[in-house]
């Protein structure tokens, strides 16, 4: 979390993405630029805060397509989309598919370091919830087996008398199991426990 | 006769000798035995002019002719003696002088002792026989001369009796039948010739006696030297009784004659067989105007037979009205010797037997034939050249109405390009008289920024026999105005290839190309819609191209500013960026240049290009899209293309156009491989062909549509690229199609003729 950004650059033209990472050096950001989206897959990204700056128009997959396929491969890293010719139906596909922003050629600088900027809290962010929900999950592996069957029909609004009567065993079992749980997962309250777990139960395996 | 009575008379009275001898109407001498003369009367002496004393003695031998005293005296001298009869024939001299042929006779002896003396005494009588004798010396002249003439003969004579015996051949007969004087006389045929020859000339003999008259008949003999035709005449000869003495014959040997006959009736054959075959009617006709002699011809053209015609007059075979008009001169003609008519291939009016009448061709031919004139006619019928002719010159008749009310401007020419004939529509058009127009007169209505150019391609025409095509504007007479016109033409060729005329027509076509020119006009606006729609189609492609470098120079230009604010711009930084932003400024120029010049709203600029140059252009300006959907260009350029003549832009439009399509083709979903290929070469026929080529999904049920406007199946294209290209390579004339690929997909080919071919 400490260490510095990276920015991705991807751009079919040499011009465009040298003069992208010369611009954001300006502002003390590091880029790191490929010619297609191809190139950029085959590398093993950093473990760092990072954004996608993407043209569109890519030979090969096109930039809408790169876009979809990183959240069919579960890689969750903000974009920043330029266009040279952008159509209101592509930037809204664009938006909604989760871009932080869509600039058309050629663009304000600012725009640009803007966006740049959004990106970067974005995964940030993203990255510092990714870690908790690392640790929820531990937390939550560590509980035994009756205790996470336990905490998943309270956390579903059962009674203990219900979970008892379910699991087939008696109500004041299930309290203790309930209270260990807690302990275990530093729930301080039955809202914050629920919380958790949804945190866990998210389909996430991987961190970017 | 008389003498001898009356010296008889006279010895029996024993009278008076010198009274007797008186009383003899002729010459009478007294001879005495030695010869000498005793006594002449009055008349011998007055006859030969000389007395008594000088006849005595031997002195009258001085009257006979010196060539015949000697032979009458050793005449007289030997008979003396015998006592038999003397006669005598010798020339005596006259008083006057002359000779005359006598007769001397010994006419009495008397006796010696009648009388007082008793010498024997002859009596001589003279008789004049001059006369006779000059009759048979002409006699003996004429048989002489009748006998050299049978000697003579060539020919072969004889004179046979009545039993075949030969009384008198003549040297050729008997040089000819090899036999001599001696042997043949009394001969017969049979004793002296084979039985087979004499059998045969023995018969023609019995005919001759048993008709009585003359025979002639043709005999063929083999002689030594080979076989010979002789024309033989035998007659009769009758003697005064009526009756048949004797067989008279000419042999003739013709076989010389035979060879030179058969030379001239082989002639008179092959003019006889020319006569009969020949498809003109030969009529001859003599002095008088009747025919001597038809050929069989005249029995197909005339209907008549050739012998029917024969004495009658010619003019059987002409109509009523032509047969005055013949007499007339025929009859001036042998007054005058003069011809009114062309005796050669004169075409006249004959008339058949059945009444019709039909054209003829005459030719005249004149003869003198022992002394007459026949004239001989070669009658040709025409009437089915005529009818041709008259058939040629109403066809030529329809031809020239049909030349002169078609509505279009005609014009004919001589090989030379001298105009010679123009139709009434180009005298109405251009106001000149038939007259004018002949020869270079047309020349008059071509604006003068025309001529020069006209009058060159008309005389390349003319001499090279190339179709000649040209656009003039003319001078139309109806408003003075000078209008578009153009005049095509093909030479009419004879058989050897060569020009014999030119025919050309006409065209205004000045409405016609005022509306083309708008036609182009709109053509051009429609072909630049198109461009601007099919700019549309790829503006996201081309907004890419050009602020791709506009974004660098804007990121380099942003970055500077930032650096220069914080004081933190290395100068070599700057350095690099600014020939950076340059860079990408000259870019995205060369970018717009390309765009603007696609787009830009131009009338056609046709130049020779080389097809090739312009398929790299278009590949620079379709790059983008090509890239950015993967599709590769396979590339098949023929290096040596000849050149082209057309537009750069729109040949540009319809090759983008057809990049585009094929783009769209093999970036389906179902397409394996993005590619396409791009061929160039020259065609069977010498054009130039592109043919561009996908794998794609091809046309399927939409092919026949392709080129129908606004047919499309694209969501927001036009449907007008694929009319719009066909239309421009048409107007460059050549032809755009397309044909399924194998195993799939499309083949869009266009071909353009090569510059020289459509710089005309």
């Amino acid at each position: 979390m400490t260490a510095a950004p990276v920015i991705f650059v991807v751009d079919d033209d040499p011009s465009v993405r040298s003069s992208l990472k010369f611009l954001l050096s300006t502002v003390g950001l590091h880029a790191e630029t490929f010619d297609s989206a191809d190139s950029f897959l085959h590398k093993k990204p950093p473990d760092v805060p990072s954004c996608l700056v993407l043209d569109v128009r890519l030979p090969g997959l096109s930039g809408l397509d790169f876009q979809r396929e990183l959240t069919a491969r579960n890689i969750r890293i903000p974009i920043v989309f330029l266009t040279g010719h952008g159509d209101i139906p592509m930037s809204v596909r664009a938006m909604k598919a989760g871009a932080v922003e869509f600039l058309t050629k050629p663009f304000r600088d600012q725009d640009l370091l803007d966006a740049v900027r959004v990106a970067l809290d974005r995964d940030r962010a993203r990255r510092e919830q990714e870690t908790e929900v690392v640790d929820l999950k531990r937390r939550f592996d560590s509980l035994t087996s009756r205790e996470q069957e336990v905490i998943a029909l309270v956390v579903a609004g059962m009674l203990n008398k219900q979970i008892a009567a379910q699991l087939g065993t008696a109500e004041s079992t299930v309290k203790v199991q309930r209270s260990r749980a807690m302990e275990k997962m530093h729930a301080a309250s039955l809202a914050e426990l629920i919380q958790m777990i949804e945190k866990v139960k998210a389909p996430s395996k991987k961190a970017s | 006769m008389a003498a001898e009575t009356q010296t008889a008379k006279v010895s029996g009275e024993g009278l008076d000798l010198r009274n007797l001898i008186e009383t003899i109407p002729a010459l009478v001498v007294c001879v005495l035995r030695d010869g000498s003369v005793e006594l002449a009367n009055r008349a011998w002496q007055e006859y030969t002019g000389t007395s008594l004393q000088q006849l005595r003695g031997s002195g009258w031998q001085t009257t006979i002719h010196p060539d015949d005293v000697r032979r009458f005296v050793e005449e007289w001298n030997a008979n003396l003696p015998t006592g038999k009869p003397l006669a005598a024939e010798a020339r005596m001299r006259r008083a006057d002088g002359q000779y005359h042929w006598f007769l001397i006779r010994k006419a009495l002896a008397i006796p010696p002792n009648q009388g007082g003396d008793s010498s024997l005494r002859t009596l001589i009588a003279c008789e004049d026989i001059n006369e006779r004798k000059q009759a048979e010396a002409r006699l003996h002249q004429s048989e002489t001369q009748l006998q050299a003439f049978f000697e003579n003969s060539p020919s072969m004579i004889f004179l046979k009796d009545r039993g075949g015996r030969y009384l008198y051949t003549n040297r050729e007969f008997k040089s000819v039948r090899r036999v001599t004087e001696e042997h043949i006389n009394g001969k017969t045929d049979s004793e002296l010739f084979p039985s087979e020859q004499a059998s045969v000339f023995e018969a023609s003999d019995r005919q001759v006696l048993q008709a009585g008259v003359a025979i002639e008949f043709e005999q063929v003999t083999v002689q030594k030297d080979g076989q010979h035709t002789s024309i033989v005449q035998k007659f009769p000869l009758f003697n005064a009784d009526g009756e048949i003495y004797a067989i008279g014959g000419i042999v003739t040997d013709i076989t010389e004659r035979r060879r030179e006959e058969a030379a001239l009736r082989y002639t008179e054959e092959s003019r006889r067989i020319v006569l009969e075959t020949a498809s003109d009617a030969v009529v001859s006709m003599d002095e008088t105007g009747a025919i001597r002699f038809a050929n069989p011809a005249t029995m197909r053209i005339f209907g008549y037979d050739p012998t029917e015609l024969i004495g009658k007059p010619l003019t059987v075979l002409m109509p009523e009205w032509i047969r005055k008009l013949h007499d007339a001169g025929f009859r001036r003609y042998q007054a005058t010797g003069q011809r009114h008519l062309n005796w050669q291939g004169t075409e006249l009016t004959a008339l058949r037997k059945n009444g019709e009448e039909f054209p003829v061709e005459v030719s005249f031919g004149e003869l003198t034939r022992e002394g007459h004139k026949v004239f001989t006619g070669f009658i040709r019928d025409i009437s089915v050249r005529k009818r041709a002719e008259e058939k040629l010159r109403v066809s030529e008749r329809t031809l020239r109405e049909l030349t002169e009310t078609i509505p279009q401007m005609l014009w004919s020419a001589e090989a030379d390009g001298a105009i010679d004939y123009c139709n009434k529509r180009v005298l109405d058009y251009t106001g000149l008289s038939a007259e004018q127009v002949q020869g270079a007169g047309w020349m008059k209505t071509v604006h003068k920024d025309d001529i020069d150019k006209m009058a060159a391609a008309w005389s390349a025409a003319v001499s090279s026999g190339e179709p000649f095509q040209h656009e003039f504007r003319c001078l139309r007479a109806a408003d003075r105005a000078y209008r578009w016109c153009i005049s095509r033409a093909l030479p009419l060729r004879d058989q050897s290839a060569g020009i014999i005329k030119w025919f050309g027509t006409v065209v205004d076509l000045h409405d016609w190309k005022e509306a083309q020119q708008a036609l182009q006009m709109t053509q051009a606006e429609l072909a630049r819609v198109s461009r601007l729609t099919t700019m549309g189609e790829f503006a996201a492609s081309i907004a890419h191209e050009v602020n791709q470098p506009l974004t660098a120079v804007t990121n380099n230009g942003s970055a500077c500013l930032r650096l220069l604010a914080n004081r933190s711009l290395d100068p070599e930084v700057l350095r690099r960026a600014l020939e950076e932003i340059v860079a990408d400024g000259t870019r995205a120029s060369a970018v717009v240049a390309r765009i603007r010049a696609f787009i830009k709203k131009a009338p056609a600029e046709k130049s020779e290009l080389d097809i090739n140059e312009v398929i790299q252009e278009v590949l620079a300006l379709a790059g983008h899209e090509l890239h950015k959907n993967q599709v590769v260009v396979e590339c098949q350029l023929t290096s040596t293309l000849p050149l082209v003549r057309a537009d750069r832009v729109q040949l540009q439009q319809v090759l983008l156009n057809l990049i585009m399509n094929g783009i769209e083709a093999v970036t389906g979903a179902t397409v394996q491989s993005r590619a396409l290929s791009l061929e160039s070469r020259v065609d069977e026929s010498g054009s130039v062909l592109v043919a561009v080529s996908d794998s794609g999904t091809g046309f399927g049920p939409e092919a026949d549509r392709l080129f129908t406007p606004f047919f499309t199946t694209k969501p927001n294209g036009m449907g007008m690229g694929l009319p719009i290209s066909r239309s421009l390579i048409e107007s460059h004339g050549g032809r755009l199609w397309a044909a399924a690929n194998s195993p799939h997909g499309a083949v869009f080919s266009f071909t353009l003729p090569p510059a020289g071919e459509y710089s005309s």
